[in-house]
């Protein structure tokens, strides 16, 4: 036995189609009070098996504020995300361990101006921070979501953002790359609307960023080019992981353990490690 | 703590094995083909305690096996039923005979990954059951360094009970640990006057540091390798790897392990086993982004994690120096090489 890595048991509740390749699944523990009791801070994941097919780490893309269930939404990227597409149905049982690693430092962004942007399934982990907030409007000033995808049906959560685009204490920019027939929003790639539409003041403000690598590298650039501290910019970094626990050793950089020192850093702090991510 | 410490002769020393063997679950050094690893062994003749070679394999696999189930699990029509796999052959009370200096470290080492944050039950139980006695190390061998590391070799803690050899041709079997004290008692073995033997045995260590063929100085090669991250060397000392990574599978202290399913129909075992991050996947992501995509990073990273990384996060160094992975190595790369060489600047 090796108490530590068996899973507890949750059914899929519901599958959202979000784009081709992404789906958000809807979890419910077996347990009705394991569910209840079952707490997660925005920016943590799980590990979430198709028993038989394999583990694999995602974050949470849902916030405990909205209890009874938790989202992980899944993009059909590799061998067992395939096999979750494919196999896994409504009714199913998977096995979930978590959750693991660090938070969104919902402390120090608390009385701050809040820049989301997101690109592709890089919404995932902040959509648990954006409804965490929204939840607690009142301890935040303004709030801006960037958000681009390549087309507009890679856009993902497309009925919430329509809900937050209706909410009057959010601001939305959407933004796809190349122009289509029936897209009336922003054309170009996230970074270069953040500095030519956002245009965002960096006075008390927090941006919280999670895309694609390419995306991030530009992203950073142009933060930077804004006027951003890089202990301004937060993000969630992806890393190989297997046990989330801090002993597999695959998840490290330098002697940091992503799993539990991670996911969520500042770019300052990215900036102090080995260049190996 | 009083020392208890017991003076004896090779015909006592015998003695001594003989009646734990016949108490306890005792593993030991059994030879195969000129070779030694650790087995369960029911009597003194099928085993050497005092192995005059380093066994193969290191003591890890009785404590972090090289495979164990996780779970059993089964679907049917209601849904997924998850159930606990048999008993953990490990977690009962045992002896471990013939165990180095550097292996008996090397626990110690893992003990820090082990008990940070999440503790691994599993690993504690099988630790805090198991009495590890030493063998007597006389002389280093060809690939040895643990006296050049960051602990002393000589005032470890690390076994229960040690058996030293004086070279005034007395055995001392001493208690390190209260555990080992207690097993001594048990045996109503008195304990002897302590200087004589304290003497002996800080003679007979001496003895067995002069022996070295290999030594380094492991300050300097920690600060240097600590600022050398992108020296080229790493290149070029990894560059005869084959990856067939027998170097962690046989190390005292390498840990990383990996998860994987076997599924036949509607029922499956999940197991944990070794890993390596010399493998070329090890940190491959899904949707093909790999940050050690070649062979000298991942070497960067061994050497790194047990040179740097680990002492810097847990306060130990990552190797014991027992050169286990140096004699089994297909292309002799040597550890003691490898970190040599790149702080060789």
């Amino acid at each position: 036995m090796e108490q530590l890595l068996v899973p507890v048991l949750c059914k899929v509740d519901k599958i959202i189609d979000e784009t081709p390749d992404i789906r958000t699944y809807r979890l419910k523990m077996n347990d009705p009070a394991r569910m209840e009791s079952f707490s997660w801070m925005p920016g943590q994941f799980v590990e979430f098996s198709l028993l038989g097919h394999g583990e694999c780490t995602f974050c949470i893309s849902s916030s405990s504020t909205r209890q009874g269930y938790f989202d992980c939404s899944i993009k059909r990227a590799g061998i067992v995300t395939a096999d979750i597409h494919s196999q896994l149905e409504e009714g199913m049982d998977v096995g979930i361990r978590g959750p693991y690693g660090n938070w969104f430092p919902i402390d120090d962004i608390k009385g701050k101006n809040l820049l989301f942007v997101g690109g592709g399934i890089g919404l995932a982990p902040l959509r648990s921070l954006i409804q965490y907030c929204i939840d607690n409007r009142k301890d935040y000033k303004d709030f801006t979501i960037l958000y681009g995808a390549r087309t507009s049906s890679d856009l993902c959560y497309k009925e919430e953002i329509e809900e937050w685009q209706k909410n009057p204490s959010l601001k939305v920019i959407l933004t796809i790359d190349k122009p289509e027939e029936t897209w009336k929003d922003n054309v170009g790639v996230v970074p270069k609307i953040l500095e030519e539409v956002v245009k965002p003041k960096t006075e008390n403000t927090k941006v919280i960023t999670c895309g694609p690598p390419i995306m991030i590298k530009y992203t950073l650039i142009s933060l930077d080019k804004l006027g951003f501290s890089p202990s301004d910019v937060i993000t969630t970094l992806e890393m190989k992981m297997q046990c989330g626990l801090g002993k597999c050793g695959r998840c490290n950089i330098g002697s940091t353990y992503v799993c539990k020192d991670g996911p969520v850093f500042t770019y300052a702090q990215l900036k102090s490690l080995p260049d190996e991510f | 703590m009083n020392v208890f410490l017991v003076e004896t002769d090779k015909t006592g020393l015998q003695k001594f094995y003989e009646e734990i063997i016949g108490k306890f679950e005792t593993y030991a050094p059994v030879e195969k083909f000129g070779k030694y690893d650790y087995k369960r062994v029911l009597k003194l003749s099928e085993c050497n305690p005092d192995s005059p070679i380093e066994t193969t394999m290191s003591v890890k696999p009785l404590f972090f096996p090289k495979t164990a189930k996780i779970m059993k699990f089964v679907e049917d029509s209601s849904g997924t039923t998850v159930s606990e796999t048999e008993e953990d052959p490990f977690a009962g009370k045992r002896v471990i005979l013939g165990v180095k200096h550097c292996d008996a470290r090397g626990l110690q080492v893992l003990d820090q990954v082990y008990k940070w944050d999440y503790i691994d039950t599993d690993y504690q139980k099988r630790r805090e059951n198991t009495i590890i006695i030493s063998a007597r190390c006389d002389k280093a061998g060809a690939q040895c360094f643990c006296t050049s590391l960051d602990y002393d070799v000589e005032n470890s803690d690390a076994h229960d009970i040690r058996i030293v050899n004086g070279l005034n041709g007395k055995t001392y079997i001493q208690a390190i640990t209260e555990k080992g004290e207690t097993l001594l008692k048990s045996f109503s073995l008195q304990s002897t006057a302590p200087d004589v033997a304290k003497d002996e045995i800080s003679k007979h260590y001496k003895s067995f540091e002069a022996s070295f063929r290999l030594k380094m100085n492991y300050s300097e090669v920690n600060a240097k390798l600590q600022k050398l991250f992108d020296s080229p060397e790493f290149e070029t000392v990894s560059s005869n790897c084959i990856s067939c990574n027998t170097c962690a599978f046989i190390c005292p202290t390498c840990h990383c392990f990996k998860i994987s399913d076997e599924k036949i129909k509607d029922a499956g075992v999940r197991y944990k086993s070794y890993d390596s991050c010399n493998n070329g996947y090890f940190t491959l992501m899904a949707g093909g982004h790999n940050p050690r995509p070649v062979k000298y990073r991942r070497w960067r990273q061994r050497a790194m994690h047990k040179f740097v990384y680990y002492k810097e996060r847990f306060g130990v160094n990552l190797c014991v120096g027992c050169g286990h992975c140096a004699i089994s190595c297909p292309v002799n790369i040597s550890i003691f090489d490898v970190v040599n060489q790149v702080a060789k600047v």
